[in-house]
């Protein structure tokens, strides 16, 4: 089964909730947490752990073999991204950069041979055994890529090829179709958020993919002292969903953050407010079995 | 001129800086901001913007549909999509997760049924003009729940914002990025002069800025660093050490401050909020350093 945690916007502490989460599920189910955040993926940072595992994510692009193309121009007219330009007789020209791998180029050419595989490195995944009981598996897209969502597949499909009881999620920020898609398939979605007014608006949002992925969703009210609570609560029932746990802003947290030392191993009251969470995730999907 | 703001990671405080930036400059120059973080806007909340005065549609995304009355149950689709968008229903039909489909159209090209699938236009979100309180006309967009290329949108906006400048005779545009390096930065710091890169002290800004350094250097752009919560990590010097080594010029050093979190609550810029405050004098000192150096 699986979960995510996501945010609607940057810098909420998602990932600080997804580790320290992970962290304690750890003790009750053979987990592996999958760092899709795959633009700024810091997981493994706040864990204190060098990634390892490391596996090239290659992309089809089309080479053509000019002696056979016809220059028939249909490669160039299927392609959505326009990455296909053709000169006035018809040659066709690869921009790399555009080029989103899906083949419909190569699909359409009716020449055998005149589209021949090519691939280029867009990122890279990367398994890695944590100290704490769990595997992270973590998408990371090459710099001066654009496109985040094939990283977003492959490093999921990485995860899941892993033996696991658990697979935990840790969403990039917003919430277009690269969440989605991290978020997919998951039993419960927890949104961490701030109860600022800038908090609160991308919080409502985050809701809105959860509904409209029909998935079950709690809220996570992080620095929970530094607004009004009351309003993420409203926002949170309009659409179904509950506040589960409040985090008060914390000078221990950021100090974990800083240092790469989940704050539930630390003895401090933050500690406990990560372990009843788990605790609550656990029960849902205990019983929910 | 056109000056990106960058900075990686979100939540290093790239906006509340750029709106506070925007308050000074907006005396020496004619200005426009762009919002570039179109899946999750805020710059126009944070300048007191309530109402847009003009708002588009944009319809760029695509989307598979598969007609179940013809589909044959074949499964094609389902094997070829390239990003797993298709799934079947508990009815037994193939169906295309709109939420996450990229329209690329290969399960169209390989559906023995003619016509059972079809690309369709759909709305990807909206973009949007208002005059802020202080003036300076800013672009936002709204990305719609689950569209893919919010890249697009943000190209769309960044040249509303030309044809505003040409319009209004306004001299610089001011983008504030998305957090992260994909399309939507790379649209963000494509065809601007510079870039100004923020970042914390800590290993995760520091890891995400640096990425957000090799995306600048693939436009081949000078760039800047603002240091954030200057003040936050004392031990921490890599960030520093690694502008200096790239020779990355520091523009500045914000300290750690409350008064941040709360002219956010209040949806103002902290240097209008509370002038007095150590981040707003440091914010001060940049804008000027800007001005001076970077703006002319
Ligand atoms: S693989 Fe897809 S995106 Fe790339 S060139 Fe071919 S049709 Fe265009
Ligand atoms: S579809 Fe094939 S034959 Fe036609 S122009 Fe493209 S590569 Fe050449
Ligand atoms: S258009 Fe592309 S991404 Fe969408 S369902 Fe078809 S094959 Fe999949
Ligand atoms: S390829 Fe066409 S006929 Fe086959 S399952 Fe898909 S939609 Fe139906």
């Amino acid at each position: 089964m699986q979960i995510a945690v996501s945010g609607g916007k940057g810098g909420t502490g998602k990932s600080t909730v997804a580790i320290n989460l992970a962290v304690e599920l750890a003790r009750r189910f053979k987990l592996v947490l999958a760092d899709l955040d795959v633009e700024a993926p810091n997981d493994h940072l706040l864990l204190g752990v060098e990634l390892a595992g490391e596996e090239p994510v290659n992309q089809f692009m089309p080479k053509f073999d000019y002696s056979k193309c016809t220059k028939c121009r249909k490669c160039a007219e299927v392609c959505e991204e326009h990455a296909i330009i053709t000169l006035k007789d018809g040659t066709p020209f690869l921009m790399p950069n555009l080029c989103s791998g899906c083949r419909a180029c190569e699909i359409v050419c009716p020449v055998p041979g005149a589209i021949q595989e090519a691939f280029r490195v867009i990122g890279h995944t990367y398994v890695t055994e944590t100290p704490y009981g769990f595997t992270l598996v973590t998408g990371k897209l090459r710099e001066g890529e654009e496109r985040s969502m094939p990283l977003v597949v492959e490093a999921k499909k990485r995860a899941r090829n892993l033996n696991y009881e658990l697979l935990m999620v840790d969403t990039a920020a917003g919430t277009g179709n690269t969440v989605s898609k991290a978020i997919e398939g998951s039993r419960l979605l927890i949104a961490v958020t701030e109860p600022t007014p800038l908090g609160i608006h991308d919080t409502e949002l985050i809701l809105k993919l959860g509904k409209l992925m029909g998935l079950k969703t709690w809220v996570v009210v992080n620095r929970s002292d530094l607004g009004d609570v009351e309003k993420v609560r409203e926002i949170t029932e309009k659409y179904g969903a509950e506040v589960v746990a409040e985090i008060p802003y914390s000078e221990n947290i950021v100090r974990s953050y800083v240092s790469g030392r989940p704050i539930v191993l630390e003895d401090v009251p933050e500690a406990k407010i990560f372990r009843e969470l788990a605790e609550k995730v656990a029960d849902f999907l205990g019983g929910d079995e | 001129m056109q000056v990106a703001i960058a900075s990686g990671k979100g939540g290093v405080g790239k906006s509340t800086i750029t709106a506070s930036l925007l308050y000074f400059l907006k005396d020496k120059y004619r200005l426009i901001a762009v919002d570039a973080d179109a899946e999750a806007p805020n710059l126009g909340l944070l300048l007191g913007v309530e109402e847009w005065d003009k708002e588009r549609e944009h319809i760029g995304a695509k989307v598979a549909r598969i007609n179940t009355e013809t589909c044959v149950r074949c499964g094609i689709c389902y094997e070829r999509c390239p990003y797993e968008s298709i799934y079947i229903d508990e009815d037994g039909n193939y169906v295309v997760n709109e939420l996450t489909c990229e329209g690329c159209n290969v399960c169209g090209l390989v559906c023995p049924v003619p016509g059972t699938i079809t690309l369709e236009q759909a709305r990807s979100g909206v973009i949007r003009k208002a005059t802020t309180k202080y003036g300076f006309p800013i672009i936002s967009a709204q990305l719609d729940v689950g569209r893919p290329e919010s890249g697009k949108l943000v190209t769309e906006e960044k040249e509303w914002a030309k044809k505003l400048m040409d319009e209004l005779n306004l001299e610089h545009m001011i983008v504030d990025s998305a957090a992260g390096i994909g399309c939507q930065v790379i649209a963000s710091i494509g065809g601007a002069d510079l870039t100004i890169l923020i970042a914390e002290p800590t290993p995760a800004s520091l890891s995400d800025v640096q990425r957000a350094y090799k995306v600048v250097q693939h436009f081949r752009q000078p760039a800047y660093l603002i240091v954030n919560k200057a003040d936050l990590n004392p031990g921490f010097t890599a960030l520093r050490e690694w502008a200096e080594a790239e020779g990355i010029p520091i523009i500045g050093e914000v300290p750690y401050d409350r008064a941040i979190p709360k002219s956010m609550a209040m949806l103002k810029p902290v240097v209008e909020a509370f002038p007095d405050s150590p981040a707003s004098k440091a914010l001060k000192e940049i804008a000027e350093r800007i001005a001076e150096e970077i703006l002319g």
